[in-house]
């Protein structure tokens, strides 16, 4: 059996998550001698995607406190079946699930996509189209409705409230049937502004700090019913009195740019499998097929540097600037360059409460057909407003509790058996009351979707996620080869700056040779000439 | 264009994801380059991490693109493993019939695919290095075009055997762990190309079709299709349509 014991790198990389994956990728063509190392024993770091039996052993371990610092008070939950009933829905086996422990909306305009093209990496991956937005309203008078259009439009008009469709743009408001005049001018305006918000600073300039909703007030007239779906658009964690002008702007704009990008009628994609984990394995795929050597369950205990202002744990020191590193069982090896996380984040630390929920049904009212020529869609997004949904029903003077935002997976993502379905559930709000409110949004949703036969929860997953670093974090140390990614984003949308992060280290690691950022040409390029 | 040649052929397309395990030096490299290239090299590096090639494969009523991930089969690599055959169609598990102990280290793969892999994955057990057999006469290869596809074992192979037949794995145990298991099973040589082709258009012919066509197939099993009606497509500003099939 070979070891890594006494081998020299270029580049040790620790942890698998996305940011470590994408720079392994963008190595991938360098000719450097690349060591990507994982302490888990599986990939995708805080990104990472389970089976069934999988998420058991992972809660376990966090449960043990082996596991990453990333996650935390993780529990699995699989609720009796009623009865003996043998036709009541159940769980298939473990493989038929991959859960994606941090999934994310891709937007088209985003930076990923275009490196996943120039890097040819796409071809690797299937994407597929997040379809209707909905927001939740806990008004059940259907006359006080100003958004919802034709009845057809809402889904589950019981009186426990209902899901309203977001309109897709500028199209969708005019024909809207319900919208009053006034309002229908007053939203235009507001999203003629939105598309070249950056051109008319004067108009928010002031206002950056302003409470969103305020600033929708007061500078559009935009009436406060249509207040919840544009914050929707923002996926903004906080509730909406935090959700300031500067944050929301850019994130709307975002949006509406990438609708019609891929195909008309949506604006952003999910990968196939999982999510996020997929790319970071297609990621480290290529950078095997360039010579990467990968080694999981392998993490890092210490780092030695020959500058005598290192923190130098031990008396060993190698040849100028290369790093000696001191593996989990005991084998050292030496490299030039180690990139890792960052093991306390530089903003302050956010804790939010997930859940991943398996359910009975395909909830097909949630899917409805994009537009003609769009692809089927394989992700719809569900948000409660920032105080849509309360607790301590009967108690007055609550505060208001942040939104909830559901990301309900079709079976099309290959992410669970078709027939069911997958909730990845998430708030802001930390602990017991977060949890809390998790269930409450999930209960609300399947009984708001009217469909027959109800829906039942086959399984579920809670968890915290904590905006720090998984278990990749390095050791403090001074060297200057010796590189940190901050943690990982707990983002609904992918976070475009994660690229701008990669592409600083990669181009410290490169330096005049750098070349273009993750722009390959195709491998299979001749091979594919040939046929 | 994107990864669907298919557009301009009649016959419907789908891509397979097919990965290569195996043991160092028991000839996957090897067997990929016969089958792509119909080629072969008699002193082969060992393969560092992966390779990614690809090679169509026709059969009477579709044609089926081969995505091949060959990994890299010495220990060092063995972490590489889980990241191919997550979400492959098809696995060819490969052993060298001179060498006993690689036999078991096919067996341990297979047992790992049917624990880790997709449930539906489709394996093939493949017994290389079958022109080192002397009962096998090495004929009968239709696109073998090496000169040199000489008998017996050739001086530089592990074996120790000058002459005579250097198997030490015989058919039979093989094929009746393959038949208990369940998976395809072939012996073949890459160096004279015998049985290549068919390993491939075996597992090509083996891939139901609802795994190709989409999900809504055999229930409660995630399928591993391209599914032509949800895909988006990045390049080109357009999205797929339900192209496949359609007789337009
Ligand atoms: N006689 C004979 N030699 C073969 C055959 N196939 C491969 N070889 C030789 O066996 C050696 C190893 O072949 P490779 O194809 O590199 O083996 P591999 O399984 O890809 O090895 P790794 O990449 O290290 O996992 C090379 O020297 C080949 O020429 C075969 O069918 N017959
Ligand atoms: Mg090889």
């Amino acid at each position: 059996m070979d070891t890594l014991d006494g081998t020299i790198w270029d580049v040790l990389i620790v942890g698998t998550g996305i940011q470590q994956s994408l720079l392994a990728l963008a190595l991938s063509r360098s000719g450097k001698k690349i060591l990507h190392i994982d302490p888990n024993d599986y990939y995708g770091g805080a990104e990472a995607a389970f089976s069934l039996q999988e998420a058991e052993e992972w809660a376990n371990k966090v449960d043990a406190g082996s596991s990453s610092a990333a996650y935390a008070n993780i529990s699995i939950s699989k609720p009796e079946k009623a009865g003996s009933d043998a036709s009541a829905p159940s769980l298939s086996f473990s493989r038929a699930y991959s859960l994606a422990l941090s999934p994310q909306l891709i937007y088209a305009r985003s930076s990923l996509i275009q490196y996943l093209v120039s890097s040819n990496v796409y071809r690797q991956l299937e994407f597929l189209a997040v379809g209707s937005w909905w927001v939740y309203s806990g008004e059940p008078d259907l006359a006080s409705n100003v958004i919802a259009g034709e009845p057809s439009e809402g889904v589950g008009q019981s009186r426990h409230g209902r899901l309203l469709k977001v309109p897709n743009g500028r199209e969708d408001v005019f024909q809207d049937q319900v919208l009053d005049f006034k309002a229908k001018r007053a939203l235009m305006k507001f999203l003629r502004f939105i598309v070249e918000y950056e051109e008319q600073q004067e108009v928010w300039e002031e206002h950056r700090q302003q409470p969103f909703p305020t600033f929708l007030s007061e500078q559009f007239k935009v009436p406060v019913a249509l207040h919840a779906p544009l914050l929707a658009l923002t996926l903004s964690a906080d509730s909406s009195n935090n959700t300031t002008t500067e944050f929301a702007l850019p994130r709307i704009a975002r949006h509406l740019r990438s609708v019609g990008v891929f195909g008309a009628g949506f604006g952003s994609v999910i990968p196939k499998f999982g999510g996020t984990s997929e790319i970071t394995q297609a990621a480290c795929r290529a950078s095997a097929v360039g010579g990467g050597v990968y080694a999981l369950g392998t993490g890092l205990s210490s780092l030695t540097n020959d500058e005598p202002s290192g923190a130098e744990r031990n008396s060993e020191t190698v040849g100028s600037g290369g790093v000696r590193v001191r593996l989990k069982d005991d084998e050292t090896v030496s490299t030039q360059w180690v990139i890792g996380e960052e093991s306390e984040p530089t903003t302050p630390k956010t804790t939010y409460c997930r859940s991943i929920t398996i359910v009975s049904s395909p909830l097909t009212p949630l899917f409805p057909p994009i537009a003609e020529e769009a692809p089927d869609p394989a992700c719809a997004v569900i948000a409660f407003p920032s105080g849509g949904l309360s607790l301590d029903e009967g108690i007055p003077d609550q505060p208001e509790l942040p939104p909830v935002h559901i990301f309900v997976h079709s079976s099309d993502t290959g992410e669970c058996p078709a027939g069911q379905s997958v909730l990845y559930v998430s708030t802001s709000l930390s602990g017991e009351k977060g949890f809390q409110l998790l269930g409450k949004a999930v209960e609300t949703l399947l009984r708001t979707v009217d469909i027959s036969p109800p829906p039942t929860v086959l399984w579920s997953a809670q968890y915290e996620q904590r905006y720090s670093a998984a278990n990749s974090s390095l050791p403090p140390s001074s060297s200057e080869h010796v590189l940190k990614f901050p943690p990982s984003s707990v983002d609904l949308a992918f976070d475009d700056s994660i690229l701008d992060q990669v592409k600083s280290v990669w181009q410290k690691i490169m330096g005049d040779d750098a070349g273009e950022f993750l722009v390959f040409k195709d491998r299979e390029a001749n091979v594919d000439a040939e046929e | 264009m994107a990864d669907s040649g298919a557009q301009a052929q009649p016959k419907p397309s789908s891509s397979v994801k097919l990965v290569l395990l195996g043991e160092a030096a028991v000839g996957k490299s090897s067997l990929v380059m016969r089958f792509v290239n119909n080629d072969f090299q008699e002193n082969k590096e060992p393969t560092i991490g992966a390779a990614f090639l690809t090679q169509k494969c026709n059969l009477p009523t579709r044609t089926i693109k081969f995505e091949i991930w060959d990994t890299a089969g010495q220990e060092r690599f063995a972490s590489l493993a889980p990241m191919y055959y997550r979400n492959a169609q098809a696995a060819l598990v490969v052993y060298d019939i001179t060498k006993p102990s690689s036999l078991t280290k096919a067996q341990h793969w297979v047992a790992e695919l049917q624990r880790q892999a997709s449930p539906g994955i489709v394996i093939a057990l493949v017994g290389n290095k079958l022109d080192l057999a002397s009962s096998n006469p090495n004929s009968g290869s239709s696109d073998g075009d090496d000169a040199d596809a000489a008998p017996a074992a050739e001086g530089e192979e592990e074996g120790e055997e000058g002459e005579g037949d250097a198997r030490r794995v015989p058919t039979k145990t093989a094929k009746a762990y393959a038949d208990e298991e369940g998976l395809l099973f072939f012996e073949t040589s890459a160096k004279t190309g015998l049985n290549v082709a068919e390993v491939f258009t075996a597992i090509a012919n083996a891939i139901p079709e609802t795994s190709l066509k989409g999900p809504r197939g055999v229930g409660g099993q995630t399928s591993l299709g391209r599914q032509e009606d949800a895909r988006v497509n990045l390049v080109g500003g357009r999205t797929e349509g339900a192209k496949e099939g359609c007789a337009c």
